[in-house]
């Protein structure tokens, strides 16, 4: 697609996919098919104005995003809180992590957790209460003739959740278990730990441990402290999608909400992190026939307006988050057979800093080459810029795939509610689609010259160092990594 | 703001129909309510309304086309009736193999030179074959093998000079295509695409020429990826390996025993004539099933099939697999020793998916394990805590007589033994009391919300409606497991139980930690 086409593209705002409005030209016979073929072939414009939700403001001050979508007999509501284990210091750690699995288990105060299931299911309505880290949301799925048993009882559980003592030792026992079964798989084990070495002891780099698992990290008083602090109307923003008029769900909604009382006191804010920005090389050793490496460094791109966000986008994407026809998937798994997966990844957070690196799980006995390669396809990028062609065929998939943004009424209304929690604005998606479009080869090299470092990249390998091709030793000094805990027996 | 919401359907559509039959059968629902035992919940799914246009070609390709009309995207999914069953020792992991390779291209896309690079082929495929060859020879110094694998890896990459990689990939997703992938199963191999609606030509022009022509270049490449796969999978994963185990020691003659990624040393000695050879024979329209869902003219569609898919050649259907698991007489215990906490799995056999006891074992694993009141989670997971996981599952496939199974991860200092025996004392105690009707009528009520809920997706129906033609010859089936379900009673339940779970039938494979505690001999 030319920059032309895209100025007309983006003059018509959101109908999104047309090349050009020429009809298919007949094929010749005997090349219908095949290379030729596919790229002779000319797409009519597509007709579709997307939906967006309505907002409503209910009595209470609660905002609600409204879709109808009257197609299947079924309605959605979707409570988003703002608050979750972020809010709070390391001592509230488990309880703040239980909290929402707990809302959802411990019964309510008027139904015990066995009868509370047992409507659940004998309505089939799907419940689901969870967290993000620092946002909690409940969200209920009910057929439309049982909407007022499905509200009653999402009501009920998010409001007066009972914390029933057996359901807390059941979720404490699940957690202890997990706490042992960590190291099991590479993956995971890495993941954890990396995060752990980059944000300390911040939220975003706790792990849970048997130490914050006693009984009374999870007394009562404390999970109910905490439920006044989350799941109170102040924090709320709902959203509610499907077989249902406004004018049927708004008086249900009053019902929902009336007399909850006010947040108990303003959320504390999570601390900033502060991110480890010093190089170096980890191993955490396991008898494994392959290794699982995860590196990367701290970048200050945030996701807003500014024109280096979305170089970033379609930066990381051409180098490694973009499917098959990346370069590291070209590179490691298409052209060598070294991994079955590599990507890039370049967080881009609204509050803090982010991160900027890759992943994979390779060989043994190519880890260090595939090291080396991934931090040269990361470095090149601010040697020189990327092709037209793989700017051009970056921003195609995004214009092209866009209408995939609105498959359902509630991809649509959750998408919306996440952008409110985030401070987005409510068109961000179209500005998005906008933003990427202006994107040149040359402000992708300007940014990986800005904010990309191979240098700097923090190296985490969990695998056997003595099958490896090199000691790892040859990327920087190594520290070994001794995990502690009941799993991490070596031989 | 005016509040926008999609457009009416133009056409009685299947969500439409869901919606009209939800509302009748919340009728029935409640005066079953009411009065107990009543006919009322009877009421059969019209499974034939469904607006879904059959279409068979002369050479056998069947396609289901079904209009809906929410955004404008369509979802393609082609099943071929083969997969890991169709294999036999020392040709295990080839569908998946094909699975990867038919993304490599054809004889027009992802090439500069076609010809040329047949001669690379050759080459490489010679030398790979004295390769095997040496291998085997027991006395060949290990520096020869090495030199080999090192000289095919520069001719490969010698004729990487002639592709153009990823290209199929590359043009699919400029369309804007999405859930572009695929996937093997013991009896099937999936690929599957949501493209946006107006670029539904394409997808016509590209999957017939990947059925007529494809090329499996960059052969070798891809099968070391394969073997990353498998180590991810399964070597590195104390479940993988677990599972695999696990139907290897319950299937003694059956493929299901078999593992559809292959084994490792299969994977590290097929050949790109027999894969081709294969793919010839089994891939052919007479084996293939396309599901085509979402905002599209059927007629259109139509006309496409026609055009792009009339001319290919038949191919053959794979032979029956007649081998038949014999009948298990006694307890089999297998363990895997790996670096990780404990789990289980214990299987019996049963019966395939199409056979009468059917849904009166799919009803016996809701009640076992199927949601927070089912009876082994509330059980060994909530009142004695013994695990922190528990599962019921059938298979691993659908065509074959297969494996009740439940799976259980045990709460330390518990261990498999405990977990074990807790899920046999639940089990004797469903067949001595038999389930209460309350009991029924949830798994029921669960199933017919869930059947509405499956709808809401393109790509989801797409899946439903080529799985259930291609593994059962007709669409309809999987619609009509409700149907099926409504007419299990409590005794069906108790006698099944009765008949498969029994101690001769089953075998139970444990994760075993590896590394010896301090103080243990």
């Amino acid at each position: 697609m030319t920059r032309a086409q895209r100025a007309v593209l983006r003059a018509a705002l959101a109908i999104v996919t047309a090349a050009t409005a020429a009809t298919a030209a007949a094929p010749a016979a005997g090349q219908q098919s095949g290379r030729e073929a596919a790229l002779a072939l000319r797409f009519e414009p597509l007709e579709f104005r997307p939906p967006r939700a309505a907002e409503h403001t209910l009595s209470n001050g609660v905002r609600v995003l409204y879709l109808e979508d009257r197609s299947l007999p079924l309605v959605n509501v979707y409570a988003r809180f703002r608050g979750g284990f972020s809010n709070f210091p390391r001592a509230y750690y488990a309880a703040a992590t239980a909290l929402p699995a707990l809302v959802r288990s411990g019964g309510t105060r008027s139904l015990p957790p066995d009868s509370l299931e047992a409507l659940l299911e004998r309505y089939a309505i799907s419940t689901s209460v969870g967290t993000g880290g620092g946002s909690s949301f409940a969200a209920m799925n009910t057929l439309t003739r049982n909407l007022d048993v499905g509200l009653g009882l999402l009501g009920d559980i998010v409001r007066s959740p009972r914390f029933d003592a057996t359901r807390v030792e059941v979720w404490r026992g699940q957690e202890m278990e997990s706490v042992r079964r960590r190291s099991d798989d590479p993956g995971r084990l890495a993941y954890s730990e990396f995060n752990r070495l980059l944000f300390g002891d911040h939220p975003i780099g706790w792990e849970m441990e048997a130490s914050d698992l006693e009984p009374e990290d999870l007394a009562h008083d404390r999970l109910e402290w905490l439920h006044r602090r989350v799941f109170c109307p102040g924090n709320l923003i709902l959203g509610v999608t499907g077989d249902v008029s406004w004018e049927e769900i708004e008086p249900r909604l009053e019902r929902l909400l009336a007399g909850w009382e006010p947040c108990a006191e303003p959320l504390p804010r999570p601390p900033r992190p502060d991110v480890r920005t010093e190089p170096g090389v980890f191993v955490i050793p396991r008898s494994l026939e392959q290794s699982t490496v995860v590196m990367a460094h701290v970048v200050n791109v945030r996701q807003n307006d500014n024109p280096d966000y979305f170089a970033s986008r379609i930066g990381t994407s051409i180098v490694g988050s973009g499917g098959l026809s990346s370069r590291l998937m070209a590179r490691l798994r298409t052209e060598r057979g070294y991994a079955y997966s590599v990507s890039a990844l370049w967080t881009a957070p609204v509050d803090y800093q982010g991160l900027v690196g890759a992943v994979t799980q390779t060989k043994s006995d190519r880890t260090v080459a595939s090291i080396r390669l991934m931090l040269a396809t990361l470095g090149e990028m601010a040697e020189a810029p990327p092709t037209d062609a793989e700017v051009d065929r970056t921003v195609d998939e995004i214009v092209n795939g866009f209408v995939f943004n609105f498959e359902s009424a509630a991809q649509i209304v959750a998408r919306q509610m996440a952008y409110r929690a985030a401070r987005l604005p409510d068109d961000w998606l179209e500005r998005y689609l906008e933003g990427i479009q202006e994107v040149d080869p040359e402000d992708v090299q300007r940014v990986y010259r800005e904010h990309v470092h191979p240098e700097r990249m923090l190296i985490l390998v969990v695998g056997d160092p003595e099958q490896m091709d090199e000691p790892l030793a040859a990327l920087g000094p190594v520290t070994v990594l001794d995990i502690p805990g009941p799993a991490a027996a070596q031989p | 703001m005016r509040n926008p919401s999609l457009p009416t359907p133009r056409l009685p559509t299947l969500r439409a129909w869901a919606r009209a039959r939800a509302r009748v059968r919340g009728i029935a629902l409640a005066a079953l309510l009411t009065a107990a035992g009543s006919a009322a919940a009877q009421e059969a799914p019209r499974g034939d309304a469904l607006p879904v246009r059959e279409i068979t070609l002369a050479n056998g390709m069947r396609f289901l086309v079904l209009p809906q009309r929410g955004s404008p995207t369509v979802a393609f999914v082609t099943q071929y009736g083969v997969g890991g069953v169709n294999e036999s020792p020392g040709t295990t992991g080839i569908a998946h193999l094909l699975e990867h390779l038919l993304f490599k291209g054809t004889s027009s896309i992802g090439t500069r030179e076609p010809d040329a690079e047949l001669g690379w082929f050759r080459k490489m495929d010679v030398l790979h074959d004295s390769l095997l060859s040496t291998r085997v020879a027991q006395a060949t110094d290990p520096a020869a093998i090495l030199a080999m694998e090192g000289r095919l890896r520069a001719l490969e990459d010698s004729a990487r000079a002639l592709v153009v990689p990823n290209e199929l990939d590359e043009i699919l997703s400029r369309n804007g295509a999405q859930n572009l992938n695929a996937a093997t199963t013991n009896e099937s191999t999936l690929y599957y695409v949501e493209l946006p609606a107006n670029r539904a030509e394409l997808w016509f022009v590209l999957e017939s020429d990947r059925m007529a022509n494809p090329v499996f270049r960059e052969f070798y490449a891809e099968r070391d990826v394969v073997v990353e796969e498998r180590l991810t999978r399964v070597d590195t994963s104390p479940g993988g390996l677990l599972y695999e185990t696990h139907l290897g020691a319950a299937f003694q003659a059956h493929p299901y025993g078999q593992p559809v990624v292959g084994w490792m040393s299969d994977l590290r000695t097929h050949r790109r004539e027999d894969v081709v050879d294969y793919y010839n024979r089994f891939y052919g329209p007479v084996n293939a099933v396309v599901a085509i869902v979402g905002d599209v003219d059927v007629d259109q569609v139509e006309a496409w099939i026609h055009r792009y898919f009339d001319a290919l050649p038949a191919g053959e259907r794979p032979p029956p697999v007649l081998i038949e698991e014999p009948r298990q007489r006694g307890e089999r215990r297998v363990e895997v020793r790996f670096d990780a906490e404990p789990a289980v799995r214990v299987g019996w056999h049963t019966v395939n998916a199409a056979h009468a006891d059917a849904p009166a074992l799919v009803m016996l694993s809701a009640l076992l394990t199927g949601g927070r009141t089912s009876r082994l989670y509330r059980d060994i997971v909530v009142e004695r805590r013994l695990a922190t996981f528990v599962g019921a599952t059938l298979g691993p496939g659908e065509r074959y007589p297969r494996l009740f199974s439940v799976e259980a991860y045990p709460r330390s200092p518990h261990t498999t033994l405990e977990v074990e025996e807790a899920i046999y004392a639940g089990i004797a105690r469903l067949v001595e009391e038999g389930p209460d009707p309350v009991e029924l009528e949830r798994v029921r009520n669960q199933l017919e919300a869930g059947s509405v809920r499956r709808l809401e997706t393109n790509f989801g129906l797409a899946l439903q409606l080529a799985g259930s033609a291609s593994l059962n010859g007709d669409w309809r089936t999987t619609f009509r497991l409700e149907e099926r379900m409504a007419a299990v009673t409590a005794a069906d339940v108790q006698r099944v139980a009765r008949t498969y779970l029994t101690s001769e039938n089953r075998t139970v494979a444990t994760l075993v930690r590896s590394a010896p505690e301090a103080g243990e001999p």
